[in-house]
């Protein structure tokens, strides 16, 4: 059963991300929590996440929002296959360095999504919420990342 | 859509009650203050009531008077909020009401303070309205009691800008903004916001509703969607609805 944990988080994480939540300009920096769960589960139980969960998962949340279909399934599968293509740089290293490599993906997400999206709506689209968007994710992974642990040690090292 | 209303409406209710209960605690402390300045506005709201009522019934006379066509009354559907957008280049919000109450593409999402959206998209038992600030909405408006016309893009910012105003046009800051009714989308005159200011060239515009923080919305139909193309897969089915009596006709 509790390896079906990481696969819930992110779910729990893609609600949470479409809930309505009534701050002004909110909906458009709410932070990527699916991007934050599929980077800690990667990293630390990449053999309890499968790749079309993540595309699966990905595709429910770009369908639901609106976005454009399969641009976060895009990346939460990019975000998987790049850890675990440099998983021994991760592993066992001090938090502030799984930090910066997340800050690292989350710029690079960012840029992204900003391109593709300028590039179809064939204009520059202002790039400040997005750099908010960026700033609130990597800030809010710190948090993200401690409850997710404390989860982990809670159910699943325990049980 | 559909199969995750449900979810969504459960999820969104523990954080409007916790959400509620914070306001009304703020509520409370500024009741005295807001009581004061409500009996002044009273005041002078049932001045404005008089001069509506004297309005109105100068207006029924002239229409005796010249025979107008009435419009259409519309019949409407009242929804709550059950999701936002959650990403950076898309303005829309999931509402808990879909083609079994009568909602169709391209009906008009209003509150009371004005015009917010359209919907777009309509599943069985939720629907997604495309809000007038996502880039890719375009409404055809006009300024209250002139000619000019114009058409407000939305660009994903708070604000929607004014193109294709007509040159030499004398917009000025406080203009109120309402729908022009052409393209068959929307009715004429339904309210949509002020000129709140200029950016280069442009004017942009303040919508009346507070976009980011509606928590329920009237979803109305004109019996107007001719402007809109049906989608390229599946034509609308037209099978399941039996209850109208869901819309209620609009008393004005």
């Amino acid at each position: 059963m509790t390896s079906l944990l990481p696969v819930a988080t992110i779910i729990f994480a893609m609600l949470l991300s479409i809930e309505p939540v009534h701050i002004p300009g909110y909906a458009a920096v709410t932070p990527a929590f699916t991007l934050m769960a599929a980077y800690h589960w990667a990293i630390y139980r990449p053999a309890l996440l499968s790749p079309l969960m993540l595309f699966v998962i990905g595709t429910l949340q770009d369908l639901l929002t609106g976005a454009l279909a399969g641009v976060t399934a895009l990346l939460l599968l990019l975000t998987y296959a790049i850890v675990l293509t440099h998983r021994r740089r991760f592993v066992n290293r001090p938090f502030p360095f799984i930090w910066g490599g997340f800050t690292l993906l989350v710029c690079g997400a960012m840029l992204f999504l900003w391109s593709l999206h300028s590039l179809l709506a064939a204009e520059l689209i202002d790039f400040r919420s997005s750099i908010f968007r960026a700033v609130l994710t990597i800030s809010g992974f710190p948090i993200a990342s401690f409850l997710l642990g404390r989860t982990q040690r809670a159910l699943m090292d325990a049980g | 859509m559909d199969a995750a209303a449900p979810i969504l409406e459960m999820l969104s209710r523990p954080l409007s009650l916790l959400d509620s209960a914070l306001s009304k605690g703020s509520d409370f402390l500024a009741a005295y203050r807001e009581n004061a300045r409500l009996e002044k506005e009273n005041a002078r709201l049932l001045d404005w009531q008089q001069a509506a009522l004297g309005l109105a019934s100068e207006n029924a006379q002239l229409r005796e008077l010249l025979k107008l066509a009435p419009e259409p009354a519309g019949s409407y559907v009242t929804a709550r909020v059950i999701a936002n957008s959650g990403g950076t280049y898309v303005r829309s919000i999931v509402v808990n009401a879909g083609r079994e109450n009568g909602v169709k593409r391209g009906q008009a999402a209003i509150t009371g303070d004005g015009l917010i959206g359209r919907v777009t998209e309509v599943g069985d038992r939720a629907a997604r309205v495309l809000l007038i600030t996502d880039l890719n909405s375009r409404v055809p408006v006009t300024v209250e009691g002139s000619r000019l016309r114009a058409v407000l893009a939305g660009d994903n910012s708070e604000h929607p800008s004014l193109h294709y105003a007509e040159e030499g046009s004398a917009l000025r800051i406080g203009d109120r903004i309402v729908t022009l009714g052409q393209g068959g989308v929307f009715p004429p005159g339904l309210p949509v916001g002020i000129v709140a200011g200029f950016y280069g060239e442009l004017a942009r515009v303040e919508p009346y509703a507070e976009l980011s923080r509606v928590d329920y919305l009237r979803l109305v139909d004109y019996g107007l969607s001719g402007a809109l193309p049906n989608p390229p897969s599946g034509a609308p089915r037209n099978g399941k609805r039996s209850d109208q009596a869901l819309g209620q006709p609009i008393h004005r």
